[in-house]
């Protein structure tokens, strides 16, 4: 063993790469460590199938998870037409000026803070939404709408990303053929790059899943499960920030922890999957 | 225009504060004090806990107060575990409370809860009955009680709330709270979640209400700071600072200063009722 | 039956673009109708003395200062604390990890970086009740605290962004100065890394914009509505992001609602010109670095 400055780096080098290992599983270990008294006391089934009453001793979290899919889903859904023409304009169909400048406006949208879009759509949206639909105004609605906004960039930057990286033999190909613009970009550019753009939208929706803000603003946080988009909901993240509340021992701020476990097991799925399918692309190509 | 006439009165006040032989004398405990104060917990104590901390602060550059909210029950819990030096409440700490923490309790306000409605809105009376109806969703359109044709949005507070706490118990008689209810986090918020919706009902600390809501009369009692003090007004309650065992330096000061003339003028001030 | 098909593409991507920027600038012109009346000297000091305050002599009670000192503090501590970390791991990944090393790490910075910030938030504050009870009773959520956790959350962008940016540099930067006798070290230290410092740069500004934009983490890791500037690491603090998000549900006359937009204006302005000088450095910056929930 030389104690070399080179090596001493590289140990060091070593060691910050072990820190951030360690600490990914230790947030995932104190996740498990805390809300284990959760699983053993009431039975593990009725933490994720039963309703949020702590009045009546009730601490389940399905209206939450209930709640996130119903504004995660639409979101995504309102997000991925968005984006999908915008990302077509910006890498087909559009002037090289108007590219340029779309490409600057996408850039921008997604340095703007979270919670600047919350504030507006409290006092834009929801407005609007009341007197429109009806209803309180803080919904299911008007939390998705902001959300499809906020990963619609996301989406576009992956998804123009994958339209420009397809082999430009083959597009060179089809349009020696004679194949349009439009035609290139439907029946070349997109079946190559579709994998690639199934990644950016599981991504977007690992974010919309994941988002606090928005819904803690906009969505109402009542703890039944909605049963339409014009009805409150409360999403886990929500909730997290909401019962923070309470006593560290309890079995409500427990449940919190179920919830975070959820939380990550949600998007470290969508992770997985999306390593796995960039992964099989890569050996197929 | 009115930037300006705002700086005239503040500059006003100022000079009567300074004035004033009584409002600097309170604040002379603190002389050569340092340290830190954490408040957390209430969120209807929120306005005096900044009033005061913000006279401390001026004077005495030693010294840093901070106020967090989160609830009667998060302050119950977080002065407790000692995480902050004062944990607020909007109702009695209940025993099973007190007693594994040993908290002291400090009533410093008598406080009332009301139950507001947006101004524009014509239902500005209601019976308890009718009450527990809106709140269990037995009536869901402002319509059936005279108003607009229009679903009714009520507003309740979190599970830590003590405004929450008391309201179910005196206004409510512990009577359900409809689940599909809108949550907020503070008395702040539902003040300004009811000031904004034309279809809101909410409940809310009557220090806070102010011209952007509209007080309901409950069984023929118009929720006020009179009829609050003299009784005739039921959902009424204590305003709770607590520290775990007795308040020791800074904390002792600040809660002395709390009830001081000058500390219950701040109490009044911000609409409540003095304990004096 | 195709060229309709074809046709209702371009009217659809057109139409959809429209939209985009049409929220986009129904977004911004309604925050700047209401927000630059409030921009000036009163938004931040109040009725202080600016000078005063700056100079540490005088407290701000009713503008934004405060708050913007607690997040310009969050940001140097964050910084300061996920960029050694960070660029590190970054070379050693980059530069000395096996494949096998190279595809785990790989895998876990990914999920870090896919982790809700609100679950990095929970874990901040029970690591702060932890302390508080295992350790000394000082502890509690405070700026040490958000900051460690807000480093935690920044930490995927800057691995990520160096061990791209060192990944692509082409072999004949990487083989010259070894060929001329160099060790690796020094290969890294004055070669690889200089030339690769638009992306790692270009990683700890977006680092940076992430942690003054972030409202999940801090709420539940000692944000509070009154604090003053912060006097030390284990004081509860008041943030810019905190005060838009606390405004928003509690401003109690009009004058602290356009304190609200007002605040709206400078933190998106701060957030967007950190983003779009990103950008600026690196051109093609992987959008990868970007994803976060």
């Amino acid at each position: 063993m030389r104690f070399s400055s080179e090596n001493i780096a590289r140990n060091v080098f070593f060691l910050c790469t072990i820190a951030g290992a360690v600490v990914i599983s230790s947030i995932l270990l104190f996740m498990i460590a805390l809300g284990l008294p959760l699983f053993k006391e009431s039975s593990f089934f009725s933490v994720w199938t039963g309703p949020w009453d702590p009045y009546q001793g009730l601490y389940g979290i399905l209206p939450m998870i209930i709640g996130t899919l119903w504004i995660a889903l639409p979101a995504t859904v309102l997000a991925l037409p968005l984006s999908l023409g915008t990302a077509f304009v910006i890498t087909i169909l559009g002037g090289s000026r108007l590219r340029k400048i779309l490409g600057v406006l996408v850039r921008f949208m997604t340095g703007i803070p979270t919670v600047v879009y919350g504030f507006v759509g409290i006092f834009l949206l929801v407005p609007l939404i009341r007197e429109g639909f009806g209803g309180a105004g803080m919904c299911v609605l008007a939390a998705s709408i902001v959300l499809a906004i906020l990963i619609s960039p996301t989406m576009i930057l992956f998804f123009s990303d994958s339209l420009t990286s397809v082999n430009p033999v083959d597009v060179r190909a089809a349009k020696a053929l004679g194949a349009d613009r439009v035609q290139r970009l439907l029946y070349v550019i997109l079946p190559k790059a579709f994998g690639g753009m199934t990644s950016g939208f599981i991504l977007a929706m690992g974010r919309a899943l994941g988002d606090t803000l928005i819904a803690l603003m906009l969505a109402g946080n009542a703890i039944r499960a909605p049963r339409g988009v014009l009805e409150p909901a409360r999403t886990l993240t929500a909730h997290i920030a909401l019962v923070k509340a309470a006593d560290f021992n309890s079995l409500e701020f427990r449940s919190i922890f179920a919830c975070g476990i959820a939380l990550y097991l949600f998007t470290t799925t969508a992770v997985v999957a999306v390593r796995f399918m960039d992964y099989k692309r890569s050996v197929v190509q | 225009m009115r930037k300006t006439s705002v700086r005239v009165l503040v500059i006003f006040f100022a000079f009567c504060f300074s004035a004033s032989p009584c409002f600097g004398e309170a604040l002379d405990a603190f002389e050569g004090q340092k340290g830190t104060i954490k408040i957390a917990g209430g969120t209807a104590h929120i306005p005096v806990m900044k009033e005061a901390a913000k006279r401390i602060m001026t004077r005495y550059k030693g010294i840093v107060i901070t106020v967090g909210g989160g609830g009667s029950g998060v302050g119950i819990k977080q002065v407790g575990e000692g995480l902050v030096d004062i944990g607020n409440s909007g109702r009695a700490p209940r025993p099973e409370e007190i007693e594994p923490y040993d908290l002291k309790m400090f009533k410093w306000a008598i406080d009332g809860v009301a139950v507001v409605v947006h101004p524009a809105n014509p239902v500005k009376s209601l019976t308890k009955d009718r009450l527990k109806e809106i709140f269990s969703e037995k009536i869901d359109n402002w319509k059936t009680l005279g108003g607009a044709d229009h679903a009714i949005t009520v507003y309740t507070r979190d599970e830590a709330s003590g405004t929450r706490e008391v309201f179910w118990e005196k206004a409510l008689d512990k009577d359900l709270i409809s689940k599909k209810a809108l949550f907020i986090p503070s008395n702040g918020a539902m003040k300004t979640a009811v000031a904004n919706d034309p279809y809101a009902i909410g409940y809310v600390s009557v220090g806070h209400m102010d011209p952007s809501v509209a007080p309901v009369t409950l069984d023929g009692v118009t929720p006020t700071i009179e009829t609050v003090a003299n009784g005739q007004y039921k959902v009424s309650r204590g305003l709770y600072s607590n520290t775990r065992g007795e308040p020791k330096g800074l904390t002792k000061l600040f809660i002395d200063y709390l009830f001081t003339a000058e500390g219950q003028q701040i109490v009044v001030d911000n609409g409540f009722i003095s304990v004096k | 039956m195709h060229a309709v098909a074809e046709k209702a593409v371009v009217v659809f991507s057109w139409a959809m673009t429209i939209v985009l920027c049409l929220c986009v600038s129904i977004f911004l012109g309604y925050l700047l109708i209401h927000g630059l009346p409030s921009l000036g000297r009163d938004l931040i000091f109040g009725a202080a003395d600016p000078l005063r305050v700056l100079l540490g002599r005088a407290r701000v009670f009713d503008g934004l200062f405060p708050a913007i000192m607690g997040t310009l503090f969050l940001v140097i501590l964050s910084a300061s604390l996920a960029v050694p970390v960070g660029v590190c791991s970054g070379i050693y990944l980059a530069e000395y990890a096996g494949a096998g090393m190279k595809k785990f790490s790989g895998l876990l910075f990914d999920i870090l970086a896919g982790i809700p910030s609100i679950v990095i938030g929970l874990f901040g504050f029970s690591l702060a009740v932890f302390l508080h009870n295992h350790l000394d009773n000082r502890f509690g959520p405070c700026l040490l605290i958000s900051s460690l956790s807000l480093a935690v959350l920044v930490l995927p962008y800057i691995v990520r962004s160096t061990q791209t940016s060192l990944e692509e540099l082409p072999d004949g930067i990487r083989r010259t100065a070894i060929a001329l006798g160099a060790n690796k070290l020094q290969n890294i230290a004055y070669v690889l890394i200089p030339n690769a410092l638009s992306g790692i740069s270009s990683g700890i500004i977006l680092a940076i914009g992430r942690c003054a934009e972030d409202t999940a983490v801090i709420l539940l890791t000692g944000v509070v509505a009154v604090a003053g500037v912060p006097s030390s690491l284990l004081s509860q603090y008041e943030a810019l992001p905190f005060y838009i998000y606390y405004i928003s549900n509690q401003y109690t006359n009009p004058g602290e609602l356009s304190g609200g937009y007002g605040a709206c204006l400078i933190l998106l302005g701060v957030c967007a010109f950190l983003f779009m000088s990103a950008y600026g450095v690196k051109k093609h910056l992987s959008h990868r670095t970007l994803y976060r929930a």
